[in-house]
């Protein structure tokens, strides 16, 4: 299939207009190629530019969306013996939810590149403490504050990233912690240094 | 590098008389801190974080300087430094810090500093209820952040301070909110309590000066202090390496991992970047982490180019 038309379908799938095919297609290609994977990202955010949308993956959404998602298999059972209108409107959830799901995945490979346009809302928000790299599931640590939900599409297997995500998690506070106090006393101005290291601390 | 340095030396020799203006109020910025007493409030905001904290910055009439800082929301984290040197913390955790000693901190430079940054006045605004004058400093390659200052037009101190990506976009954000130079500090205002505890201070030997290098170094980067310090974690030898070009500073901790398996990483706190890359070297596997507030594609390629003492290059 031809680029071109590729990238039509994708503009489909975020209009929620493609079909069960060019759903498919496009959640393949944003599988394997990371150029398109960027390209749908870059979309992602003029859309939500355009829209007005805070991207805000949060939890409740990845769970609802997770929620969608196992549901995904029961209305395809029925399809069956439903009858037909019903059947469209079964098929049309599935894929919002197959394609809403795609996006929070999309959006948090996106978090790094886009953090800075999200600062305003983020931190207008944000009331509690700040956070150090949390946990991770899957290894590497994302953004701090922004890690839940993140998905790690190179993660191995899961005893390795386990220690992989430790390894890193009880040395990266101290190491960052170090860098800025220590910054505070080789550094000629001291306060924006102090400032940093101090919003380490507790959360 | 050489070419670069000599295109950059022609052109500050058309300076501009704005570009002179600004490396002025650069000199006068740092005159300030040393010569100018003064408390107040400011706000620290990054990503993921919003705090507020006191200042109380005296010098005595010896030139002697004594500041405090603390932390007005949440925990009330605070900081004493003495004549540039810190004498004490309040921190969650237990801190070691290196003793500058052979290291002595390098006095920021405004003219080397324009090799590296264009300084520039882009006009005037208003920060605390006081009039600033703003400035400018814009990196002249992809390697660095570039900042923000507004200088207080009375007395040059810096009333906000914001750190730019090279879009343009606000990674952290410093800035009084109220400021005050005139009236006579009090002197129980720069006691500490009783939770800023004095820092465990690691000497600054023990480690060989050679042992690791970096093949690339974005240019105006030096090597400010190396030091061999046991890892708080494991126990192993931790070599730390400290970096800084006048204003931007990363940090290098290189750390053997004896086997165990452990992944690349990469992890942003507000403006600050953490990049993990593994390498094997004649004494087994290690971990290099790169620490700073630099792009992520700058920490990266730093990593990268980290070497073991007679190890070349691939």
């Amino acid at each position: 299939m031809s680029r071109e038309a590729l990238y039509e379908s994708l503009s489909a799938v975020m209009d929620d207009e493609a079909d069960e095919l060019e759903l498919h297609r496009v959640l393949a290609a944003g599988r394997d190629d990371a150029e398109f994977r960027a390209t749908w990202a870059r979309y992602q955010l003029a859309r939500a530019a355009m829209h007005k949308e805070l991207l805000e993956p949060r939890l409740d959404i990845a769970a609802s969306v997770s929620a969608a998602l196992s549901m995904e298999d029961t209305p395809k059972v029925k399809i069956e013996n439903t009858p037909k209108a019903r059947r469209f409107s079964w098929g049309m959830i599935g894929r919002i939810a197959v394609a809403a799901s795609v996006t929070v995945a999309v959006l948090a490979g996106v978090r790094l590149y886009n953090q800075s346009e999200r600062a305003g809302a983020e931190m207008a928000q944000q009331s509690t403490q700040p956070s150090l790299p949390i946990p991770q599931a899957h290894g590497t640590p994302v953004l701090a504050g922004y890690t839940e939900g993140a998905e790690q599409p190179q993660a191995s297997s899961p005893s390795e990233a386990e220690q992989d995500a430790n390894w890193h998690e009880k040395r990266l506070p101290a190491y960052i912690r170090q860098h800025a106090q220590q910054s505070t006393v080789n550094g000629t101005e001291s306060t924006l240094p102090y400032a940093r290291s101090s919003s380490l601390e507790n959360r | 590098m050489r070419f670069f340095s000599l295109l950059l030396l022609g052109g500050s020799l058309v300076m501009p008389a704005h570009a002179a203006d600004a490396q002025n109020w650069l000199s006068r910025l740092l005159k300030a801190e040393r010569q100018q007493s003064f408390q107040g409030v400011f706000v620290y905001e990054r990503n993921g974080s919003f705090s507020t904290h006191a200042i109380w910055h005296l010098i005595g009439q010896n030139g002697g300087m004594r500041e405090r800082l603390l932390k007005l929301d949440g925990s009330p984290a605070e900081m004493l430094r003495v004549d540039g040197r810190l004498r004490c913390v309040s921190s969650t955790s237990a801190d070691q810090l290196i003793e500058e000693g052979a290291w002595p901190p390098r006095p920021l430079d405004p003219q080397e500093l324009t090799n590296w940054y264009e300084l520039r006045m882009v006009g005037e605004s208003r920060v605390a209820g006081r009039t600033a004058v703003v400035l400018a400093i814009l990196p002249r390659d992809q390697y660095r952040y570039g900042f923000e200052l507004h200088l207080d037009r009375e007395t040059a101190l810096p009333l906000k301070s914001l750190l730019l990506n090279e879009k343009g976009q606000l990674l952290e954000r410093f800035q009084f909110t109220q400021l005050d130079t005139s009236t006579t500090l009090a002197k129980e205002r720069l006691e500490p309590g009783p939770a800023c505890r004095p820092v465990k201070v690691l000497s600054a030997e023990g480690a060989e000066q050679d042992s690791w290098r970096s093949e690339w170094l974005p240019p105006g980067f030096t090597l400010r202090s190396v030091h061999a310090q046991p890892s708080p974690i494991s126990g192993e030898t931790l070599t730390y390496l400290m970096y800084g070009d006048g204003l931007a500073r990363f940090s290098v901790f290189i750390e053997p991992l004896r086997g165990v398996p452990v992944e690349d990483a990469r992890s942003q706190v507000g403006p600050t970047v953490a990049v993990s890359k593994r390498m094997a070297t004649a004494d087994g596997d290690m971990m290099i982490t790169v620490i700073g507030e630099i792009p992520l594609g700058t920490a990266e390629r730093i990593a990268l180019s980290m070497r073991a003492a007679g190890e070349k290059a691939d």
